[in-house]
């Protein structure tokens, strides 16, 4: 479960006092947080995230390169958790 | 070659292996800590490819599985409460406890939810102010900056009814401890490459030197996993033990500093229980007295809780590299699954379920085969 997943940068709010953004995992969308490469990371970058927050900045074809191969081992286990989760319906 | 030829990079992958055993004089024992690359090492079979020339032993790399059975008894605890929503990763809700597992108290009718992130269990106690939300914070170093930052966020926004149940563990002093035990036939260590993504890697600088072994910090991925047990060889065959970086594309000598502070400014170190292996000095985590209002142990008096391990499970010995686990006298019989004795055999990057999966891969896949139109 220490497996990071990298996924792109769509959107940036950092409305609710937290640097927060939306990151894209091959067509899923999750909210990441996105405090602790606040200072690296622009709209666009691809991050590599664990359990909803991005703990580093990749390049884009290495993130390409690691999402296949995270698909093709089926280690994408975070992203199925998404199968039966909860809905928190109001920002952290 | 059966196992590597479904992956990309076998390519790259089998002149490595060449150069392995074209490297190694005599045979070597590496073990990695990282449950990730035992998932790879058994599915891809790189332990039978290698047979003869290097023996990889899973070390306690699955936080899943070295959580003690104390704290899965307390997660049930406090799931069984009325009063409490208990939220948790994916992977906790069908690890046994004394009597039962998580899914089985909320077929019961306990609210158990599984979250993504820390945060959304956070707004899950925002949105139910009459309930207690509880947090299962499961993880090694690269899970505890998210934790970590769900307590600092629920401090700043002064949310009352949330906390968490606190089961942080770290890969150095497991790996001190390893190195420590009698009989210890660990000769070198892949260290895991997302857990020093976040901590960097000057932790195993001393260790590498003290018990004179070398230490690769190393990705996941097949290739990887051989260029890291290369680098091992090389510095084994030459008498050298260093640090030394194979997944340079995602790991910095100190590792994500942003990170790092607030893992330190949430927790401090304590000596945790590890399960089938014990009590290990400062291995883990637990909140700050200024975090105090949100440890969910301190909140519901769950502190005194001790629990023995049960005797039918081996976890201990497959997870310190005595016992392979289709040696363990219950493996694929009293064991599976479905019917886990142990947490190796529930999370997907547990050893023990690793090879059931390899096992029953290998065996329905000439069945498959014939079956498909």
């Amino acid at each position: 479960m220490c497996l990071g997943i990298p996924g792109k940068i769509v959107r940036r709010d950092d409305s609710s006092g937290l640097p927060m953004g939306t990151v894209d995992f091959g067509g899923v969308r999750r909210d990441v947080c996105l405090a602790y490469v606040d200072q690296d990371v622009a709209l666009g970058d691809y991050v590599i995230v664990h359990v909803g927050f991005a703990i580093a900045k990749v390049d884009e074809s290495e993130a390409r390169r690691t999402f296949a191969v995270l698909q093709e081992m089926s280690r994408l286990d975070e992203l199925e958790w998404l199968d039966e989760l909860a809905s928190p319906s109001a920002p952290p | 070659m059966k196992y590597l030829t479904e992956y990309r990079d076998a390519a790259v992958a089998q002149p490595l292996i060449e150069h392995i055993k074209r490297a190694a004089t005599r045979p070597w024992t590496l073990m990695e800590v990282c449950g990730g690359q035992t998932h790879t090492i058994v599915r891809q079979g790189l332990h039978d490819l290698l047979d003869g020339t290097i023996e990889m032993i899973h070390g306690p790399g699955c936080p899943v599985c070295v959580t003690p059975l104390e704290q899965i008894d307390k997660a049930l605890r406090l799931a069984a409460r009325p009063d409490v929503i208990f939220t948790s990763f994916g992977d906790m809700l069908r690890v046994p406890g004394s009597d039962c597992d998580l899914q089985q108290i909320r077929a019961r009718g306990g609210s158990v939810r599984v979250v993504y992130s820390p945060l959304d269990a956070l707004g899950i106690a925002r949105c139910n102010p009459d309930r207690e939300v509880v947090f299962f914070a499961v993880g090694f170093e690269t899970t505890a900056p998210a934790n970590a930052m769900a307590a600092w966020r629920a401090r700043e926004l002064g949310v009352v009814n949330f906390s968490i149940l606190v089961s942080h563990v770290t890969v150095p002093p497991a790996i001190t401890a390893i190195m420590e035990a009698p009989g210890n036939r660990v000769q070198g260590f892949l260290a895991a490459g997302h857990v020093c993504t976040v901590m960097g890697w000057t932790e195993y600088e001393p260790i590498a030197t003290r018990y004179r072994v070398p230490i690769i910090v190393t990705g996941f991925e097949p290739v990887d996993i051989l260029e890291g047990i290369l680098l091992a060889v090389r510095q084994l065959e030459a008498g050298r033990h260093i640090v030394e970086n194979q997944y340079v594309r995602s790991v910095r000598r100190d590792g994500t500093p942003a990170a790092r502070a607030r893992v330190e400014q949430v927790f401090e170190l304590v000596d945790r229980n590890w399960r089938g292996i014990g009590e290990i000095p400062m291995s883990g985590f637990r909140l700050r007295p200024e975090f105090a209002a949100f440890d969910a142990e301190r909140k519901f008096g769950l502190e005194d809780i001790r629990v023995n391990e049960p005797p039918e499970c081996h976890a201990g010995e497959v997870l310190t590299g005595r016992l392979k686990p289709p040696q363990c006298p219950a493996f694929g019989t009293r064991c599976t699954p479905e019917r886990p004795l142990g947490a190796p055999m529930v999370s997907s990057e547990g050893a023990c379920a690793a090879y059931y999966h390899l096992a029953r891969y290998h065996r329905l896949e000439p069945a498959e085969a014939g079956a498909s139109p």
